[in-house]
């Protein structure tokens, strides 16, 4: 585990050198701070807007941090040749892998986690229908939801370009919220050998929708229940862990 | 009989580049006694990177044994004893050397106080102490060698693979890196380095392998391998000689 923490370690350290984090806290606090003056004005609903606005603006940020922070990790230690005295150390591929893909969970857990603080502040000077259980939630299914990025984009990384990566998680992200309740009809409404395709699509797709609670906060509903949250914490356990495996899998193949 | 920190038999090893086979080693047999420098010289090409990657159980042969220490190269435990400096390598320009050396000390496992003081001894060694806090992205060439060097040293190794170690140094610094490699063998430490600087080679190494086209073509002491060629002859001169004869 120390190897792992070694490797992730060095990942936080060019998130506080790099710009591009400081930016995002810069234009989302911006941007949020301009929607709460409109709200001096008592514009009618303007804090739910906010909570929509900014719920999305964080989770965006968030994204982009984990997909562009781990996609590049495999292909630039590559590029760099660093890959070369990393590899000759005791450590397994997986290790690797591992180490790779906890950094850039970790990265974007701590970027999600201030974007996150600063949506709270502005949530709780909202106006109505204000719940910590839901503002708990909301962060939990961060977090996992940017587990699941960073596995699937360590994953890609095996045989992608960084942009290509990039390209294909952002479609993915785009397509499972579009798609995966048509596919979910599909298989209830289908027959025969099509519905085992759209059943073997629907449940190998990573379905990052579950962890959205931007409706949820902006219209402050109940909570979700206790088993729900613990559920997709399993998901996000089992299909963090395969992704890994397969790509630790992969990695373990390539010649360098 | 003294142990032997390498020994390679009749490794085989094949590129695959698209449609084409490339390949890169032919029956290597190699063995490097513990405790000597053997210098792995050869033109571009002729695989001595691939053996390196082979030592290191970056790739694994197609054919042929292996074994470091008597254990296989891939093997967690082997690789703790091993230091490696590639040829080139554009370390975490975010990062100081201190954090590099940091983050691989504890891939090693390396406890906190014991690897504080390494890596100080091991920075003022290749003379980067008074920039051993700057980010490495305002770093020469010449400095990420050092680096390189400094990292392959972290762990204290039995056996250290150089790859082109003096390449992109100056003098001063490849005259440095030359006692520091005798230095390290005073201390029971194996050598095995490639390097076209063939001068150089000639210098340090206890014993000196030609590499041509996958093929081992002599293996021995400048002295041996110089001896029975005209007075005055150079590695160099023999060397083109060998790879010249071969070709």
């Amino acid at each position: 585990m120390k190897a792992v923490w070694a490797i992730a370690c060095s990942m936080l350290k060019e998130l506080i050198r790099k710009k591009d984090f400081y930016v995002l806290v810069i234009f989302m606090l911006v941007l949020l701070g301009f929607l709460s003056y409109q709200n001096f004005f008592q514009i009618e609903g303007v804090s739910r807007y906010i909570r929509d606005f900014g719920y999305s603006l964080l989770m965006l940020f968030s994204f982009i941090i984990a997909v562009t922070f781990t996609a590049r990790q495999l292909p630039s230690e590559i590029e760099a040749r660093t890959i070369y005295p990393l590899l000759a150390k005791p450590l397994s591929r997986h290790t690797v892998i591992l180490g790779k893909f906890c950094g850039g969970a970790m990265v974007s857990i701590i970027a999600f986690t201030i974007f996150y603080v600063i949506f709270a502040g502005f949530y709780m000077a909202g106006g109505e229908g204000k719940s910590l259980i839901l503002l708990g939630q909301g962060f939990i299914f961060g977090i996992l939801f940017l587990c699941m990025v960073s596995a699937l984009v360590m994953f890609f990384s095996n045989f992608m370009t960084t942009s290509a990566n990039i390209t294909l998680t952002f479609l993915i992200y785009i397509a499972v919220g579009g798609f995966s309740d048509f596919l979910g009809r599909m298989v209830i409404s289908s027959k025969g050998i099509i519905t085992a395709l759209y059943g073997v699509l629907y449940y190998l797709l990573p379905h990052l929708e579950f962890f959205d609670m931007r409706v949820r906060i902006t219209h402050a509903w109940d909570p979700l229940p206790a088993w729900v949250v613990l559920s997709l914490v399993g998901y996000t356990f089992i299909y963090c862990f395969a992704l890994l495996y397969f790509a630790g899998c992969i990695f373990k193949r390539k010649r360098f | 009989m003294q142990q032997q920190a390498i020994i390679a038999k009749n490794l085989y090893y094949t590129y695959e580049t698209g449609k084409n086979k490339v390949e890169a080693l032919k029956g290597v047999d190699l063995s490097v006694n513990n405790g000597e420098i053997f210098g792995f010289i050869g033109p571009n090409g002729a695989g001595k990177t691939t053996t390196i990657k082979l030592l290191l159980g970056i790739l694994i042969p197609e054919k042929g044994e292996l074994a470091l220490f008597g254990r296989a190269p891939s093997n967690t435990e082997t690789r703790r004893t091993i230091g490696y400096m590639p040829e080139i390598a554009d370390y975490y320009r975010y990062l100081t050397p201190v954090e590099l050396l940091t983050m691989y000390g504890n891939i090693f496992g390396i406890e906190k106080k014991l690897l504080h003081e390494r890596i100080n001894k091991l920075l003022k060694l290749v003379g980067l102490g008074e920039v051993s806090n700057r980010l490495m992205r305002t770093f020469s060439k010449g400095m990420m060698q050092k680096v390189s060097f400094a990292q392959a040293l972290i762990n204290d190794p039995d056996l250290l693979i150089l790859d082109e170690p003096t390449s992109g140094l100056d003098p001063v610094a490849r005259k440095k890196m030359r006692e520091v490699i005798q230095d390290l063998k005073a201390t029971g430490k194996t050598i095995f380095f490639s390097s076209h600087e063939l001068s150089e080679v000639e210098l340090v190494s206890d014993r000196i392998a030609i590499l041509n086209k996958g093929r081992l073509l002599a293996v021995g002491s400048a002295k041996d391998l110089l001896g029975g060629k005209a007075e005055g002859q150079s590695l160099e001169s023999y060397f083109l000689n060998m790879i010249g004869e071969r070709i």
